[in-house]
C-alpha cells in the first residue's frame, strides 16, 4: 500500500507524503512518512514551536532553576502549568513563571536592559535560588538583544549565580523538535564537564529523556536505589541545573526519550566516550527488559533479577486483571513522537491492545522507522496531523480510545470517543511495572465509563431513548 | 546449512530484531553500523560458547544488548541450540546484510548522514 491520501486532504495533496497505511510484506525501505518538515500551508498544525520545546519540555523541569522567558508575556504563560512534571522539593518548577513581559517600546528600543533588571530582579525575590535558563522568544530574537552578553555581565556582578542562555526563538523550526535540539547542543558544549560529582557507587549512570512526568523519575529511582546504581544526573526529570553539568562522569547514559534528548547522549559519547544505551521504559516487558541490559552492563545481573521478580510479584496480578479486560481493545496514539514506537507492543504484549493509528506531531523520519517496524499492519502512521484527518481516520478505523493531549482529547470526547492524556497522564506515573498498571487502568476506566454512552444521548427527545452520536436531530 | 534454510533462520532473527531492538536506530550511518557490528559479533561469540571481550565502555555495552537478545533467541527459537559454530557466524553475517540494508544502504532517513548530531 503506498501513502495515503485522505478525502480531506484532496486541496493540499503534499499531504499524502505524511501519511502511510502498513500493508504485508513491505518495510520502511519503500515507504517512510515525511517528517520533521515544514507543515504545509492550509493544514492546521497541532505542533508547538522551538521555544517551547527547549522551555516547557526540558529545561522547565528543573526544580533549582528560575526560567527567564525574554519576550511578551504569553510566551510565559502558555508554557506553564500545562505539563505535570512535580519534583521532591515542593513543585518550586510548577509554582513559579517569570517573564521579561515585553511591551511595544521595549521591542523599539531594545531588551536588553530590561532583561538584566528582571534578571536582577528575580535573583532578589528569591535569595536561595542560583541557577537560571534564559530564553530568547520570537521578537527578543527578531530585535536582535545579546542575551549571552547580558548573562555574563550578570555572573560578573554575582558570582554565586550561574546562567545558561537558550536561544531558540519559536519560529527557528519546524516544530518544538528544534528547540529540543539548540538546549541538548548548548547545554553540553556550555555547561557540561563544569562540575564534579561525589561517585557514591561502583555503578554511576545518566538517565536521559525523562521528565518526571507525574512521578516517572521518582518511581524509576526506586529501582536505581534497590539496584544500588548511582544516577549522576536525570535529563532532565526531579533534576538540578548542578547535576546536569556534571553528566560527563557517568558510565553509562540510559536513554528513554531519543527524540528530545538523544543529541547529548550522541555528543556524550563523542566527546566523553560515555556508551548510550536506549530502553523503552513504559511496559512491563520493556522495562524488565531495559534492567537487565543496565545490570548487565555493570555486570549485577542477579540484583536485576531479583527486582524483576519482586516487582512481577507485586504488579503482574494487577496488569492482567486489566489485560483480561482490555484485550481487542482499539487505541489510537497521537502524541509527540517517541511514545509512539514506546507503546505500540507495550500495549499489545502486555494489554492486548491494538493500536489502529499513530500520529506524530514533532518525530523525524528516525521515529518513523522504529514505529513501522514495531507497530502492526493495518495501522495508519500519520506526521503532523490536523484536525480533520484526525476526524478521517477516527471514521476508518473507529478506535475505542485515543491517547492524546488535552486539546486534541476535547476534540474526540465531543465524538463521544474516550481519551487519555498521553502528554501529562491522567493518573501517572506510567513508566515501570506499577506505571504500566495505572496506565491499565486509566484505559480500562476510559474505554467502560458508563458515562460515555450517557453522554451521548440526545436529552431534548427523551422518548427516542438513543444515543445519537453527538449530533442533533432536526428539529 | 542449504541457502534456502539459512535465509528462512536469517528471517526469524531479522523480524525479532526489527520489533525489539532500538540500537539498529541510532541517529546516524556510523552509529548504526557499530551497534551492528558489535552487538551481533558478541551475540555471535555468546552462541557459540566464547567469552567475550568486555574491555573498553562500548565492548561492555554491545555485550549487555547481545546477552538479552541471545535470550531472547534461544526461548523463541530453539533450533538455534541445533546451530554449529560456522553456521552461527553464517547466520550472523547474513543478520547483518539484513539489518544495514534496511537501515543504512536503503534507509529513507534524510537525517542519516548528517556530519553533525
Amino acid at each position: 500500500m503506498p501513502m495515503v491520501l485522505l478525502n480531506c486532504d484532496k486541496d493540499i495533496p503534499e499531504r499524502e507524503k505524511h501519511i502511510y497505511l502498513k500493508a504485508p510484506d513491505e518495510d520502511t525501505r519503500e515507504f517512510l512518512p515525511l517528517s520533521n518538515a515544514p507543515t504545509i500551508p492550509g493544514t492546521l498544525s497541532e505542533r508547538g514551536c522551538a521555544f517551547c520545546g527547549a522551555k516547557l519540555v526540558i529545561g522547565g523541569v528543573l526544580k533549582d532553576t528560575i526560567q527567564m522567558i525574554h519576550g511578551p508575556i504569553g510566551c510565559a504563560y502558555d508554557t506553564w502549568h500545562t505539563k505535570r512534571y512535580p519534583t521532591d522539593n515542593g513543585h518550586f518548577n510548577m509554582k513559579y513563571v517569570w517573564s521579561t513581559d515585553m511591551k511595544e517600546n521595549h521591542i523599539v528600543f531594545g531588551g536588553e536592559k530590561r532583561l538584566e533588571k528582571s534578571i536582577h530582579e528575580a535573583f532578589d525575590e528569591m535569595p536561595e535560588i542560583k541557577r537560571m535558563i534564559v530564553y530568547t522568544t520570537c521578537p527578543t530574537a527578531l530585535i536582535g538583544d545579546d542575551v549571552k552578553a547580558v548573562a555574563k555581565r550578570v555572573m560578573a556582578e554575582r558570582p554565586d549565580v550561574d546562567i545558561f542562555t537558550v536561544e531558540c526563538p519559536g519560529f527557528s523550526g519546524v516544530s518544538q523538535s528544534k528547540g529540543h535540539h539548540v538546549l541538548n547542543i548548548g547545554w553540553i558544549n556550555e555547561k557540561v564537564g563544569t562540575l564534579d560529582a561525589e561517585i557514591t557507587s561502583p555503578y554511576t549512570m545518566n538517565f536521559i529523556g525523562d521528565f518526571n512526568i507525574q512521578g516517572d523519575t521518582q518511581l524509576l529511582q526506586t529501582y536505581w536505589d534497590r539496584l544500588g546504581i548511582q544516577v549522576i544526573s536525570h535529563f532532565t526529570g526531579n533534576g538540578t541545573y548542578d547535576d546536569l553539568r556534571r553528566m560527563h562522569q557517568a558510565q553509562l547514559n540510559v536513554v528513554n526519550c531519543a527524540r528530545s534528548s538523544g543529541y547529548i547522549a550522541n555528543e556524550l559519547k563523542k566527546q566523553y566516550g560515555i556508551p548510550r544505551l536506549d530502553i523503552d521504559s513504559w511496559g512491563f516487558n520493556y522495562m524488565a527488559e531495559g534492567i537487565r541490559k543496565i545490570c548487565a552492563f555493570f555486570g549485577i545481573e542477579e540484583r536485576g533479577e531479583q527486582l524483576i521478580a519482586e516487582e512481577y510479584a507485586k504488579w503482574k496480578p494487577q496488569l492482567d486483571w486489566y489485560k483480561e479486560r482490555l484485550k481487542g481493545t482499539k487505541m489510537a496514539i497521537w502524541t509527540g513522537g517517541p511514545r509512539l514506537w514506546h507503546w505500540t507492543k507495550s500495549v499489545e504484549d502486555d494489554l492486548g491492545v491494538e493500536v489502529v493509528a499513530m500520529s506524530s506531531k514533532f518525530g523525524h523520519e528516525e521515529d518513523f522507522e522504529k514505529v513501522i517496524a514495531r507497530g502492526r499492519e493495518g495501522t495508519y502512521y500519520i506526521d503532523d496531523g490536523n484536525e480533520l484527518e484526525f476526524f478521517e481516520i477516527i471514521d476508518l478505523v473507529k478506535p475505542d480510545v485515543i491517547f492524546t493531549g488535552p486539546r486534541v482529547g476535547e476534540l474526540v470526547k465531543k465524538l463521544h470517543i474516550p481519551y487519555v492524556n498521553g502528554h501529562g497522564y491522567h493518573n501517572g506515573p506510567y513508566m515501570g511495572f506499577e506505571g504500566f498498571v495505572n496506565l491499565a487502568r486509566d484505559m480500562y476506566n476510559a474505554v467502560h465509563n458508563p458515562l460515555k454512552g450517557l453522554a451521548g444521548i440526545d436529552i431534548r427527545q427523551p422518548r427516542s431513548g438513543a444515543a445519537s452520536n453527538g449530533k442533533k436531530e432536526a428539529a | 546449512m542449504a541457502t534456502e534454510q539459512l535465509q528462512g533462520k536469517v528471517e526469524q532473527l531479522y523480524d525479532y530484531v526489527q520489533e525489539r531492538c532500538l540500537w539498529q536506530f541510532f541517529s546516524r550511518s556510523w552509529d548504526r553500523q557499530e551497534n551492528i557490528d558489535g552487538v551481533l559479533n558478541k551475540a555471535a561469540d555468546m552462541l557459540v560458547g566464547r567469552e567475550p571481550k568486555r574491555e573498553t565502555p562500548t565492548d561492555k555495552l554491545h555485550c549487555a544488548d547481545a546477552k538479552v537478545m541471545v535470550m531472547d533467541f534461544r526461548e523463541r527459537f530453539p533450533w538455534i541450540a541445533q546451530v554449529s559454530a560456522q553456521e552461527v557466524d553464517e547466520l550472523m553475517e547474513g543478520l547483518k546484510g539484513r539489518l544495514v540494508d534496511i537501515s543504512i544502504t536503503k534507509s529513507k532517513n534524510r537525517e542519516l548522514h548528517d556530519h553533525l548530531y
